[in-house]
């Protein structure tokens, strides 16, 4: 009878270690509230947390122990280039630099002009062309943004 | 009464709030719908559009969207196999084959009947209890609120998600989270990092929206190439003896749904599937064999999913505590307009419970009306992209997180946990538990200390207190039981019992 192997993503042991830090730099944040520890304080129930968290990246950390990476992932750099391919996809990367770029752009330019840009681009680089289609979805999509949120909504833009 | 009933019936008389109803659930339908669009989601992002608004017409809106998202997940569970909302997981069970068989219409119609029969139940038992539960929580102690708050932690945490770790750690972070920025009994800096920008807090609508926003933009690039398959739908009215065939079944289900429902942090996806594992175990000849297009794996999870609604806000109205992720974003929503969620909104602002009841019965209503009609333009509409959808949610979360408070920091923090909730996403943690430790943290934490004053700050004190108290002692019994039941203690003991 073969025993059932549980696998672990690509990265995620790293992942988990990062949450581990994470929690010792809350409860170290949360020591220094009242640079002690008081049961009944600002800084109590954030210490308490801080624990909490730590405890729990621990027991996230341990159950690893019987985990193994992916049968075709024989060492570590193989785990490393199959995390990039799953998680750095070229789309996934332009993607989430245009998006910071468009909050950028936000500050620099007005709101309607970035929008419109961002948008536009996304449409083409994800649809892969067609660029007539994307240039009036993205017209309708101003327009309907405009309409909801400037007539209807009247929100405050960027 | 007579003022109770003309806050009932006042979404029923007033056109805008009519007309805002019936939109909210036209809209939830088809978000519930569009899988990688969520109810929580657009509840989040629309509590920063709507804050200038009247409190009714805000809440008009979110009931609508909550009710008609809940049961549109179903729709795209059953015709394409993929659900638009966790509460459909379950529906695609029995929906898809039932769609392979060329029934899909007819099973679209039951499940919208089922779905209007739990909302219905729903709401019946949320205005029958929550006010006897709100009198009654009038006699909590600081820390029984306190206990609850954990139960509800600690439930979403082991209901949710890979294992239990993870769901404590995810609500811990939440939690963490949410109590950042100035302490409101010392004004000392809690979890600042020195910076003055973190003096306020972090916004929890920034949070939720890049958590449920952004996160989940980033995670569906992966599901890019995903082609939608079209599907042919004809006549969905179901006939009345199938209807009165499957009452006892939704009937039950319904009870299920809202009990599932109140316990806070659980939900329709947790009730939906306690609501099918009961179906499975009571109905001894389904239509056909579980999994394989039986009626009974369609009506238990859609009438239970539903109910839950009503359930979810039985805790939120009386308690202060979401019964899931969306009346967690709702609490915030509530917040936001300078109310009390809690047994104090009862008695301080009564109309808004009764607002409630009434908005999510005609809700319902609205359900049948939009639930059993315009499925063409429906099958046409879900079929839109990915590549169209992602860029536009991004541009939605921008202009959410922007207009609550004019700042583009909160854009900015939105990004982050937008970036951060990706991560977590991709590697099993949940958001709802984040979500529901920001709104309970500072509340646990509010009660804890109220609990460690009331016993002059003595530890022994406060923990024998949590035993000697008969509604403390329940509670933390409950407590303890729901912890040990995910460790490994459970199985040595079932081990042991089977052996006797």
């Amino acid at each position: 009878m073969s025993k059932h192997i549980e696998r672990v993503q690509p990265g995620e042991k790293i992942f988990d270690w990062l949450l581990l830090l994470l929690s010792i730099g809350i409860l170290f944040e949360a020591f220094r509230i009242d640079g002690g520890l008081k049961l009944n304080s600002a800084g109590s129930f954030p210490v308490g947390l801080g624990l909490v968290m730590l405890a729990s990246s621990l027991a996230i950390l341990f159950s690893h122990r019987y985990k193994r990476r992916a049968e075709h992932l024989h060492h570590a750099a193989e785990e490393f280039q199959a995390f990039i391919r799953d998680h750095f996809k070229p789309y996934i990367v332009v993607f989430s630099v245009a998006a910071i770029l468009y909050l950028a752009a936000i500050v620099w330019f007005s709101f309607y002009l970035s929008t419109a840009v961002f948008l536009a681009a996304m449409f083409i680089f994800l649809r892969r062309g067609k660029i007539i289609s994307s240039l009036i979805i993205t017209a309708l999509a101003i327009g309907a943004i405009y309409a909801l949120f400037t007539l209807v909504f009247r929100v405050y833009l960027p | 009464m007579s003022d109770s009933l003309s806050y009932l019936l006042m979404a029923w008389l007033d056109p805008s709030l009519l007309g805002l109803t019936a939109l909210g659930v036209l809209g939830g339908i088809y978000i519930g719908a569009i899988p990688g669009l969520s109810v929580t989601m657009a509840v989040s992002i629309l509590i920063s559009f709507t804050f200038s608004w009247d409190i009714n017409n805000a809440l008009a809106l979110m009931v609508g969207i909550y009710v008609g998202g809940v049961y549109g997940g179903s729709r795209t569970a059953i015709l394409l196999n993929i659900p638009g909302a966790p509460s459909a997981v379950t529906t695609a069970f029995d929906g898809y084959p039932l769609a392979q068989r060329g029934e899909a219409g007819k099973a679209i119609g039951l499940s919208t009947i089922m779905s209007v029969i739990g909302g219905i139940m729903g709401t019946v038992v949320l205005a029958g209890t929550a006010p006897y539960l709100s009198d009654l929580s009038l006699q909590f102690a600081p820390r029984d609120y306190f206990l609850i708050a954990v139960l509800g932690l600690l439930l979403v945490s082991s209901l949710s998600g890979k294992s239990l770790a993870r769901g404590i750690f995810a609500v811990a972070l939440g939690a963490t989270i949410g109590l950042v920025g100035m302490d409101p009994v010392t004004a000392q800096p809690r979890l600042t990092m020195g910076s003055m920008e973190l003096m306020g807090g972090i916004s929890y609508v920034a949070v939720m929206i890049g958590l449920f926003g952004v996160a989940e933009a980033l995670y569906q690039l992966h599901n890019l190439a995903k082609v939608p398959v079209k599907q042919n739908v004809n006549k969905i009215v179901p006939p009345l003896n199938m209807i009165l065939k499957f009452l006892p079944l939704s009937m039950r289900a319904s009870l299920i749904g809202v009990i599932v429902g109140a316990l806070p942090g659980t939900g329709g996806d947790i009730a939906s599937l306690f609501a099918y594992d009961h179906a499975k175990r009571s109905v001894k000849n389904p239509s056909r064999p579980f999994g394989e297009g039986a009626y009974e794996g369609l009506v238990a999870p859609e009438t239970a999913n539903n109910a839950a609604v009503g359930g979810a806000y039985v805790p939120m109205l009386t308690l202060g505590m979401p019964g899931d992720a969306v009346t967690a974003v709702i609490i915030g929503a509530l917040v936001i307009h300078g109310l009390n969620p809690g047994p104090m909104l009862m008695i301080e602002t009564p109309y808004i419970f009764w607002f409630t009841v009434g908005n999510l019965a005609l809700a319902n209503i609205f359900l049948l009306i939009f639930g059993l009609t315009g499925i063409k333009i429906f099958s046409k509409i879900v079929e839109v992209p990915k590549s169209i959808l992602i860029p536009l949610i991004v541009v939605l979360c921008v202009v959410g997180a922007y207009s609550i408070n004019s700042n583009m920091m909160d854009v900015y923090w939105m990004l982050g946990f937008g970036i951060l909730g990706y991560w977590l996403k991709v590697f099993g943690f949940q958001m709802g538990p984040i979500i529901l430790g920001v709104i309970l943290g500072p509340m646990l934490d509010e009660s804890y200390r109220q609990a460690m004053s009331s016993v002059g700050d003595q530890g022994g004190q406060f923990l024998l207190s949590l035993f000697t108290n008969p509604l403390s002692l329940i509670l933390s019994s409950v407590t303890i039981l729901v912890l040990l039941s995910n460790t490994p203690l459970k199985g040595w003991v079932l081990a042991r019992f089977k052996r006797q």
